[in-house]
């Protein structure tokens, strides 16, 4: 197999993982509007738990972590979204009762800096700085696949792995919760009002989106074999986040479009372009400037994304109102406008 | 003992250094009702602004470097604010949106110095001098100054709110907008005198705090950033004299933590007390009402 494959077979797996992650991140800030700058770090919990149950016992291995239980696949990636979901309900209860958006944001993008420290000073946990590697890939030995033949094959398996995530997905955002979700998103003072319980919604929200991540992030150190703290600073939420506007916010197939624009167009590609000599590294700070000013061009031009959410109705109200109404996402960024207009000059 | 007073003096500074950032963010989160992410960049960008400004071209003095470089932040947070934030606030009600800029904007700054400065660790050109006791503790003399550069601003920001016609706009504007553009007030130059002012502060904040660490680096800024976050909670979003208390309290607890378990770890301290605030006063100590 020639090096070109190879790379295409790694982009068709960030596409599909992105997918995976994006739709995660979807559930909590498309549909019910929290703002989770730490997501990444929910990533990097799955992967680690990914990655440390399925190495055999860390005696002797020149690594140190907890775990080490040699769990075949695809049971150690349950086990990373089952700890990302824990996980996310110790912080739901610390943070989401008691506080509105900006402070939860700053709130949960010190959680990930934290957990960033702690990951990277506590050795015995994850290995410290260094962080895991040399976890076994799955099937290799029963397929006897090499190192070439792991990549497409490992792709497919993530793309099969996202089919089946995006089908419970659209279950779930159809479905009477899923309703609940964008009703909070929308204004939580009326879904209080409605009867809803706001906190219990926004809890649930965390917890199947955490989940998504730990399952995104686990297919990661399956796909590469490790994995060090560096690899979640905050930049790595923000390219998440950048995959959802693009793609479309509350938009499930909008998001596979935006991990196609951002994730493997923009971020992975440039990667295979040459170094600037006597520049190590410029390629990809440019890359990542480059992100932040797509994002915020698409944000002002194009705020629904490039496959704008639909209101969802069901058989009996199609058929009543005979067409579909308007994007939600248009009525909602209209109205968002016509509001600011009112006070304009108040926030500045 | 003499440990905690040594920890002590070094928590002092960076109390210091924590008050002058938090009352930057304080001012502009109460002017402008949403919070700067890309603030500890603006630190960052402050320190290597002041970095070529007393090394690599110019040689200037440390302290008019420093001066320089604070302003020309402020300039720089009115231009951004004005080009990018400002547009973006106005057009969404939303707090989403702007929040979500100001995540980005911190992503392109950062990358912006790292093309620029890339990933080295960078030093002032400064003499080095020897440590003075001061009582138990001890301490550089660029330390005290930047102690005394603290207290000073702290009692000019405090001076400035309480007395001139300018504090007491801005406080109007922070209590209810539209009730201060209705009495008079010019809504869009007190923003963005805020602006300015809150940009100097962060400047001023990531040179002292390259100062008194004794090294720069690009994402200095955004890892210190975390703790400010810890301090204006603590203290109470939005509270001025709450973000100097919450960055004495953060500030000491840190470092004089670091005395007794292991400093890399004084970090999470700032995140425990953080909890425990969330848990037991979630408004802070010093809670405003209306910015809940």
């Amino acid at each position: 197999m020639t090096a070109v494959w190879y790379y295409v077979f790694t982009l068709v797996f960030f596409l599909f993982d992105y997918f995976i992650l994006a739709m995660g991140l979807n559930i909590q800030y498309g549909e019910t509007g929290i703002l989770n700058f730490a997501y990444f770090a929910f990533v990097a919990v799955g992967a680690y738990v990914t990655g440390a149950v399925s190495l055999p016992n860390s005696v002797g291995t020149g690594q140190h972590y907890i775990f080490g239980w040699g769990i075949p696949f695809p049971f150690n990636l349950l086990m990373g979204g089952i700890a990302t979901s824990l996980l996310a309900v110790v912080l739901a209860f610390i943070t989401l009762r008691r506080l509105r958006t900006d402070y939860l944001a700053m709130v949960l993008i010190s959680s990930s800096l934290i957990l960033y420290d702690i990951c990277n000073n506590f050795v015995p946990l994850f290995n410290g700085a260094d962080g895991l590697y040399n976890v076994p890939p799955p099937f290799a030995s029963v397929l006897k696949l090499t190192t070439n033949s792991f990549i497409p094959f490992f792709a497919a398996v993530t793309g099969v792995i996202a089919l089946i995530m995006w089908f419970v997905m659209s279950r779930i955002t159809r479905s009477p919760l899923g309703r609940t979700f964008r009703a909070i998103r929308d204004d939580d003072t009326v879904a209080a009002a409605l009867g809803k319980n706001v906190f219990r919604g926004q809890l649930k929200s965390m917890i199947i989106g955490s989940f998504y991540a730990g399952i995104g992030g686990g297919l990661i150190i399956q796909f590469s074999g490790s994995l060090n703290p560096t690899a979640w600073l905050p930049g790595e939420t923000f390219v998440v986040f950048a995959v959802i506007i693009v793609g479309g916010v509350g938009n499930n197939v909008g998001l596979l479009v935006g991990s196609l624009l951002v994730e493997t167009l923009l971020v992975h590609l440039t990667a295979f372009l040459p170094a600037i000599p006597g520049h190590p590294g410029l390629i990809e700070y440019i890359d990542a400037m480059l992100i932040g000013v797509f994002l915020m061009v698409m944000l002002w031009f194009r705020p629904q994304g490039v496959w704008p959410e639909r209101p969802r109705l069901s058989a009996t109200m199609v058929r009543l109102l005979g067409k579909r109404g308007p994007s939600v996402d248009e009525a909602r960024v209209e109205a968002d406008v016509s509001d600011a207009a009112l006070n304009d000059g108040s926030r500045g | 003992m003499q440990l905690f007073w040594l920890s002590f003096g070094f928590g002092l500074v960076t109390a210091s250094v924590l008050a002058i950032s938090a009352v930057g963010l304080s001012l502009q989160f109460g002017i402008t009702n949403y919070i700067n992410f890309a603030y500890g960049d603006f630190m960052a960008l402050g320190a290597y602004i002041t970095y070529v400004l007393n090394n690599e071209v110019l040689h200037w003095n440390i302290w008019v470097a420093l001066v320089c470089g604070s302003l020309a932040v402020g300039v720089i947070a009115v231009i951004l604010s004005q080009l990018i934030l400002s547009p973006f606030a106005r057009r969404f009600d939303k707090t989403f949106y702007v929040l979500i800029v100001t995540f980005g904007l911190s992503l392109i700054l950062l990358n912006v110095m790292y093309s620029i400065w890339g990933a080295s660790v960078r030093f002032y050109n400064v003499p080095i001098n020897r440590a003075l006791h001061i009582g138990p503790m001890l301490l550089t003399a660029y330390q005290l100054i930047v102690m005394v550069i603290a207290v000073v601003l702290m009692i000019g920001v405090a001076v400035l709110l309480k007395t001139t016609r300018l504090g007491k706009s801005m406080r109007a504007m922070s209590d209810n907008t539209t009730l201060a553009m209705t009495s008079g007030i010019n809504t869009k130059m007190i923003t963005t005198i805020t602006w300015f002012i809150s940009g100097s502060l962060a400047g001023l904040a990531g040179s002292v705090l390259g100062l008194t660490e004794g090294n720069l680096t690009p994402a200095a800024g955004e890892l210190f950033l975390f703790v400010i976050f810890a301090a204006v909670i603590v203290g109470g979003v939005g509270s001025i004299y709450g973000a100097m208390a919450g960055a004495v309290l953060i500030g000491l607890a840190t470092e004089v933590s670091a005395a007794f378990i292991n400093p890399a770890y004084k970090l999470d301290i700032a995140f425990l007390i953080l909890i425990l605030t969330l848990l037991f006063r979630p408004s802070g100590l010093f809670a405003r009402s209306g910015k809940g």
